[in-house]
């Protein structure tokens, strides 16, 4: 076995309100190997936005703060690096892009110089080399005409095209690990397919790591070679992408998988999951989803159940997984 | 009037905006929705679909004169509701109501949820006092709420309870036909299901018709009986839900569909097939996907394609047709 890129190892991050703790991330553990796309998914507030602020230390803090564990990066934690080291790490081994590229894209400066930014910060180049390495990136994430679009401002650029650019500086310093928040949530849906070729295209040539974030699992399947399933700040299956889609082992994937229309089939009704999601500082005992779930047994109120494994790297935090599917 | 079977028959809709400036002597329109023609029959479910801009919302609220169109005729119920005055149109608006994509920001926010759900009751005087309330109650057990949420405000609910709030005021005067803009978009995919189910659920016990608007392919696929598929404010193909999916003859459509990500990770597909983007149209007579069409000729710049009927039912705007096969 290679060496995983990144390893999380029981990662907490917990926000101190006024009003209570929010445990937004709580004891998560995964690793994402070289040149892999591991994504993370789950429905709004379970945590996955938060483990990747947390992974470049971009919690806000006060009231967000790492309450433990350790984010293990080419062998470094990075919970222990100084600001000051974070940031020689963060936009040069570690980029992230966002899921809105006009409000993570500066309105007043060109792509140019935004891309430039970076790899003049990063690599020490002059401003002419840099700006050639700008319109090379520009090329390389397709956009046509990049010697005269690296002079245009967002503004002057499509939703696709924008989140061209977003990738074009996310890549300018060739990362080793390329964070994508909810990349395409945002682009009509030839325009996402096209934005997540691309990405894989540009993970192949690059070799990089990918941790896409995101809700959709049509997108997962797309794209990811494995995938972490979260609920209320808790990873509840993690394995294979295979796997996940053909042989779910817990109630939670299974009964997202289920929301879905099919295109095939014509049902009458979906599958839908019961009820809603939990408030974040009054979590149920026990399992988190033990409200929602239709394998519910008295056992599952009482303690947490932990992550078993299912088979090889295909784990599920689920007392009754055998019998789901 | 001989309208009889449709409930709702649109006829050459046009929604045209111009710009206004002080400056700008730009006379040339924004054609959000460019002659679009559809009926649809009582209890009956229209999806319509394309990407955003392509004046499918414009064309839904168009239909309800929330904006009023440029052109065009509407007939509900026979009744042609663009040349209806301020009155009649008020009384008309009991029979077809809207639900919003935003359900947080489609609810005022001081209002009380019984007052949201009860206000159309008043206003129309169907029912006040006692009466009203008994009917709130109803219309909040009928969308899964309780009926003490009444006394509660919009922000203490979550976004999957707000959109029940939006759909039990839409239903309260016992309407006919409702325009769904995109009503399941902002929630949770957990969420999004239960709302499918309640909506689809309403359509059955009320005898509901619905123009459900969408970007969603697999949400508009499950709900609709007909989809009308729009590009640049014109339906380019429009036909049975289960006969689009199965044979898509607008080479738009085929783009559309083939890009749904599959829900089976063996089934990837390598390759995105639509040319980049064209924003500048210059001729009127062309067909307005010829710029990024992959089977684009000459007379596609030459002459715009109608919608026309290839049988059972199937329309599409395409000179091609029949010489392409998907």
């Amino acid at each position: 076995m290679k060496n995983p890129l990144l390893e999380i190892r029981s990662l907490s991050t917990h926000f101190f309100t006024e009003e209570g703790v929010v445990r937004a991330v709580e004891n998560v553990s995964f690793e994402i190997n070289p040149g892999e796309i591991l994504s993370l998914v789950g429905e709004s507030g379970c945590g996955k936005s938060v483990t990747g602020l947390s992974i470049l230390r971009l919690i806000p803090s006060p009231p967000g703060r790492i309450v433990s564990g350790e984010i293990l990066f080419d062998g470094i934690n990075l919970v222990q690096l100084k600001e000051r080291e974070m940031e020689k790490i963060r936009g040069n081994d570690i980029s992230m892009i966002f899921q809105e590229p006009m409000t993570s894209l500066n309105p007043v400066f060109t792509i140019g110089d935004q891309i430039m930014e970076a790899i003049i910060f990063h690599q020490r180049l002059g401003k002419a080399e840099a700006r050639e390495r700008a319109i090379e990136m520009l090329d390389r994430v397709r956009i046509q005409a990049p010697e005269i679009k690296v002079d245009a401002y967002p503004h002057q650029l499509s939703g696709g095209m924008r989140q061209r650019a977003m990738i074009a500086m996310a890549l300018s310093c060739q990362p080793k690990l390329l964070i994508a928040d909810e990349p395409t949530t945002a682009l009509d849906v030839t325009i996402q397919s096209q934005v997540l070729n691309l990405l894989r295209e540009i993970q192949r040539e690059m070799g990089m790591s990918v941790m896409l974030i995101t809700h959709d699992l049509g997108v997962v399947a797309e794209i990811a070679d494995r995938v972490a399933i979260m609920y209320a700040g808790r990873i509840m299956e993690y394995g294979p992408i295979d796997a996940i889609f053909s042989q779910v082992r817990h109630p939670y994937t299974k009964g997202l998988l289920d929301s879905i229309p099919q295109l095939r089939e014509k049902k009458q009704r979906l599958d839908a999951i019961p009820g809603q999601v939990p408030d974040p500082m009054n979590l149920p005992v026990g399992c988190k989803f033990h409200p929602r779930c239709y394998l519910m047994i008295e056992e599952c109120k009482k303690a947490e159940p932990p992550l078993v494994q299912v088979n090889g790297d295909h784990f599920s935090r689920c007392i009754r997984w055998k019998e789901c599917c | 009037m001989s309208q009889n079977n449709f409930l709702l028959q649109v006829r050459d809709l046009k929604k045209y905006f111009y710009k206004e400036g002080i400056f700008s002597s730009d006379k040339k329109p924004i054609r959000a929705v460019d002659g679009i023609s559809f009926s649809i029959r009582k209890g009956e479910t229209l999806g319509l679909v394309g990407e955003s801009g392509c004046g499918k919302t414009t064309a839904g609220k168009s239909i309800l004169r929330l904006i009023e169109p440029s052109a065009g005729q509407i007939f509900l119920k026979g009744q042609d509701i663009l040349h209806l005055n301020r009155e009649a149109l008020r009384v008309l608006r009991r029979h077809m109501q809207f639900i919003f994509q935003d359900p947080y920001e489609s609810l005022n926010p001081r209002m009380k949820v019984g007052e949201i759900v009860g206000e159309g009751l008043e206003v129309h005087r169907i029912a006040r006092g006692k009466e009203k309330s008994q009917r709130v109650s109803e219309l909040l057990e009928r969308v899964g709420l309780h009926p003490q949420d009444a006394q509660r405000y919009p922000h203490e609910f979550s976004g999957g309870q707000r959109q029940r709030i939006g759909i039990a005021r839409a239903v309260s005067l016992n309407p006919e036909l409702i325009v769904a803009d995109e009503p399941v978009s902002a929630l949770d995919v957990s969420i999004q299901a239960q709302i499918l189910n309640l909506l689809m659920d309403l359509r059955d016990q009320l005898g509901l018709t619905y123009i459900f608007i969408s970007h969603d392919l697999r949400v508009v696929k499950h709900i609709s009986d007909r989809i009308a598929v729009m590009y640049m404010g014109k339906i380019v193909e429009m036909a049975n839900g289960e006969d689009l999916f199965r044979r898509p003859l607008h080479p738009y459509t085929q783009v559309l569909l083939n890009a749904i990500p599959k829900m089976d990770p063996s089934k990837r597909r390598e390759e995105a097939l639509m040319k980049e983007e064209a924003r500048a149209i210059l001729s009127d007579q062309l067909c307005l996907f010829q710029p990024r069409c992959p089977h684009s000729r000459e007379k596609c710049q030459i002459e715009e394609p109608l919608l026309l009927d290839k049988g059972e039912d199937h329309f599409v705007a395409c000179h091609f047709v029949s010489t392409m096969t998907s």
